[in-house]
């Protein structure tokens, strides 16, 4: 069997082996949320001021919470095979509807998250190791604990702060400018310009991680018997660094990458929060407070495919980076 | 800055004086984007009342009157109302030419279906209001008569778009209320029509070019935009990204700040007088340690209102002084009741203890309970944080519990597993519609929130409060409240703390959105914007 053949044989299998793991996680989630006190009847009823126990048993009976728990979850999981994730009777809405409605969202903000916060994280690392023990190492290292240090919250509002109210570079919040609807190329760069703030908040975390764990692992890499192999056959310092460190290097970071973009969607619910990002994140939190289980059990059912997924696609990468390793 | 504010100083001036004289025509046009927090479930008002779904409904929805800051009602989709001698029968004259949205005339079979299948049946508070109403005819499509069993002199206060919209029989009738259609898109008869609802982001809403008041609405745009952090609902308002924001989603603080540092911001506590909340403190009268109306009266006696509206609130809000706000004095139904000192008596409620024969014991303790707090935010937990240190100094320990909404929600209204509970209700703008629910034997419905929870029962009272929703009489009325403040200040099954004054902070150029006692539940019709 040759080598592309072999992958997509491991890619199958290994997609087989997800479903029941992504089966475990729903009924898991499903019994964990059912844990709470009160349902989404209770918080409807609250918010709208009084309701009668009549009309709150009628809400229920049609909600479907009336039913036993098992009950629940069989209609749940029977559904879930026939990827329909349900409704959600607090937005009276189809739970996919509401869902792709805020992965874009969540999608552009984690792409350019990731791409900067790893594209510069491998950057500032393998220039600390390259200058170990020189003041632009001790720079980008205090750097990295700093912005590692300080919290989310306070960064993003610290942004909006200097970068919106005393200089008007950016607007506070939100994806779009909502006076004036942008369409066409317009809309695109207003949305951009309304990307950079949240971005740069997120980035500057997982950026220190990816920083000290590439440099660590730079340094690693140079005191490997290869590295002194390359050294006296004559290959240029920079040859050595670019070509052969740097590549075994990436594995570990590329290794964290995947494990965060997963964590990534539910990890963003404060920058959301802070810069009225419509990502996924928020949408998941206020369907807790709400009790809007089928909306939290449809966020979670995603962010377990997709974790699931990006696994997958790290480990065939793996592959690619490092053609020793072999998938069996 | 400097420079900023001296250039603004010199453009007021040269506006004085080369504009003197001149009538400032309202401009139309721009857009008003405005703070909705939180965002709401659905946009359906006429089966809920709660408070964002309360800033977008009455954009898109009429009501019947509106109602200006003297409470004086104003014509809206009724031109006008008659109510007869023995006040059983109540004729609404309908405006002519409404359209709904999508084009359909809007006629009294709009109103009839409107009052007896929507809000008499699915909204949390109509069947309280059109209690007494027990059918409706419509002689012709532009006149509407109710007939009621007994005088309801309250009802003709609940017409507003927030508290009763009229909504088209033709898109809800045969369909399950409830989960119809349009809850998502909302079809009115307002000055702005729904356009957008982006989740998460926005609900944009554009001018009704067929509105039926003429040259109205100014506005070409309204957005209701969300931003859940509260920091940052600031900054944007500060940047001007926001221009509008009612029921404290700017918090006292900052709203304090930026009136002070800016000049085009300004607060405003206008426009809650048909709202009316109050803070109080709900006790379980059937178990545990406050079944005794004495140590109810005595927390009453010890608590410093005045310094918590102070330090908690910025000194908005007035210290309560009976069961029934002072905004009510305006129809004679508030009198000062004794127990309720603005600034506490410490002294006076030990005594009131100690004559009572609950000792302290070692440590100076009486009893100990625990202390629900309403989860609605950070002024509720210090709130409740000075009850705490104040309670302390009377000998009764509390502890603090602060939960989520709906684990808050059962364990008060369902569960009944409570001792002691910080709340605000609504005391709207009759004590009929806004008050009796707190109190009422006919109101210990267990699942029902904001009801009577303390599931106190008294049938003097019961009858007070029945004779005093159908006396039509003015003096009357006024006679039979007293009494009812006088039992409730007795028996004290909820200790009011004070009457909230809400903020709403708002950009100057946004004009004309102020007329109205709905203040953020209006239509904003009459609003627009100086550039």
């Amino acid at each position: 069997m040759n080598r592309s053949n072999k992958i997509l044989h491991y890619v199958a299998r290994r997609l087989m082996q997800g479903i029941p793991i992504i089966l475990a996680i729903v009924v898991m989630n499903f019994f964990l949320l059912n844990l709470a006190e009160g349902d989404a009847v209770d918080v409807l009823a609250g918010e709208a001021g009084s309701a009668t126990p009549e009309y709150m048993e009628k809400m229920r009976a049609k909600f479907g919470l009336d039913q036993p728990l098992p009950v629940q979850l069989a209609v749940y999981l029977k559904n879930v095979v026939q990827l329909d994730l349900g409704y959600s009777f607090r937005h009276e809405m189809p739970v996919h509807e509401l869902i792709f409605d805020r992965f874009g969202a969540t999608l552009l903000l984690m792409t350019s998250t990731i791409i900067i916060a790893v594209g510069f994280g491998i950057l500032l690392g393998l220039l600390a190791a390259v200058n170990l023990n020189t003041w632009k190492d001790a720079l980008i290292s205090v750097f990295a604990l700093i912005t590692y240090a300080t919290p989310l919250f306070w960064v993003g509002l610290m942004m909006i702060i200097v970068f919106s109210i005393k200089n008007d570079w950016f607007p506070t919040s939100g994806m779009e400018n909502s006076a004036a609807f942008y369409e066409g190329f317009d809309r695109v760069k207003d949305i951009a310009h309304h990307l950079v703030l949240p971005t740069i908040t997120l980035s500057l975390f997982y950026l220190a991680l990816y920083t000290r764990m590439m440099r660590a692992s730079m340094l690693e890499q140079y005191g490997q018997d290869y590295v002194v192999t390359a050294r006296a056959k004559g290959l240029s310092e920079r040859r050595i660094t670019f070509v052969h460190v740097l590549r075994n290097a990436l594995l570990p970071v590329v290794t964290m990458a995947g494990v965060q973009v997963g964590a990534l969607i539910g990890g963003s619910v404060i920058v959301e929060s802070v810069f009225a990002w419509p990502g996924l994140g928020m949408l998941a939190f206020e369907s807790l407070f709400a009790r809007d289980l089928n909306l939290l059990l449809g966020i979670f059912l995603l962010s377990s495919v997709l974790v699931v997924a990006v696994n997958l696609v790290v480990d065939v990468i793996y592959c690619i980076l490092d053609p020793r390793i072999e998938v069996n | 800055m400097k420079i900023t504010k001296f250039m603004n100083a010199v453009m007021m001036t040269a506006a004085i004086t080369f504009g003197g004289g001149a009538v400032y025509a309202q401009q139309s046009g721009g857009s008003l984007v405005f703070l909705v927090q939180p965002e709401p479930p659905t946009m359906a008002g006429y089966v809920s009342t709660s408070g964002p779904i309360g800033l977008l409904g009455p954009k898109i929805y009429d009501g019947l009157f509106d109602y200006d800051n003297d409470g004086k009602m104003i014509p809206v989709l009724a031109e006008s109302v008659d109510m007869s001698e023995d006040g059983k029968t109540v004729t609404f004259n309908l405006r002519k030419g409404v359209t709904w949205h999508d084009g359909e005339p809007f006629t009294s079979a709009d109103v009839q279906f409107t009052i007896m299948d929507v809000l008499k049946k699915v909204h949390p508070r109509g069947p309280n209001s059109f209690k007494e109403v027990s059918s409706i005819d419509t002689p012709d499509a532009h006149t509407v008569v109710l007939n009621l069993d007994n005088p309801a002199p309250y009802m003709l206060r609940a017409l507003s778009a927030y508290e009763s919209p009229m909504v088209p029989k033709h898109l809800l009738e045969g369909e399950d209320i409830k989960s119809a259609k349009l809850a998502n898109n909302p079809v009115g008869t307002g000055p702005f029509k729904f356009t957008e609802w982006k989740k998460g982001q926005y609900i944009r809403l554009d001018k009704n070019e067929s509105y039926w008041k003429e040259g109205r609405p100014y506005i070409d745009r309204i957005v209701g935009r969300f931003i859940p952090d509260a920091s940052t609902r600031a900054s944007a308002m500060e940047k001007g990204e926001v221009l509008y924001a009612a029921y404290n989603a700017v918090s006292n603080v900052e709203a304090v700040r930026l009136n002070k540092e800016k000049d085009n911001i300004s607060i405003t506590t206008d426009g809650y007088s048909m709202i009316n909340p109050m803070a109080l403190i709900e006790f379980n009268t059937k178990e545990g340690p406050f079944t005794d109306a004495v140590v109810r009266r005595a927390i009453s006696t010890a608590i410093d209102r005045q310094f918590m509206l102070d330090t908690i609130f910025f000194g908005y809000g007035n210290p309560a002084t009976s069961a029934l706000s002072s905004n009510f004095a305006a129809t004679g139904l508030h009198a000062k009741m004794p127990h309720y000192p603005a600034n506490g008596d410490v002294a006076a409620a030990n005594k009131m203890l100690d004559d009572a024969g609950y000792k302290k014991d070692s440590d100076g303790v009486r009893m100990k309970a625990m202390f629900d707090l309403i989860p609605y935010g950070e002024d509720w937990k210090r709130g409740g944080q000075y009850i705490q240190q104040v309670l302390g100094e009377i000998g009764i320990q509390v502890e603090l519990r602060y939960e989520d909404v709906p684990t808050w929600l059962k364990r008060i209204y369902h569960n009944y597993d409570f001792e002691m509970n910080l709340n605000y209700f609504y005391q709207l703008a009759d004590p009929v519609l806004g008050v009796h629910r707190h109190y009422g034997t006919n109101m210990i419905r267990k699942g029902t929130h904001f009801v009577n929870s303390s599931r106190y029962s008294n049938a003097g009272l019961d009858a007070l409060l029945g004779a005093g929703m159908k006396e039509p009489n003015a003096e009357s009325r006024s006679a039979i409240y007293l009494e009812i403040q006088n039992i409730l200040a007795r028996d004290m099954p909820v200790v009011n703390l004070f009457e909230l004054e809400f903020l709403t902070v708002y950009n100057t150029k946004l004009k004309g959105a102020y007329g109205s006692a709905m203040g953020a539940y209006s239509s904003f019709g009459d609003a627009y914007l100086e550039e």
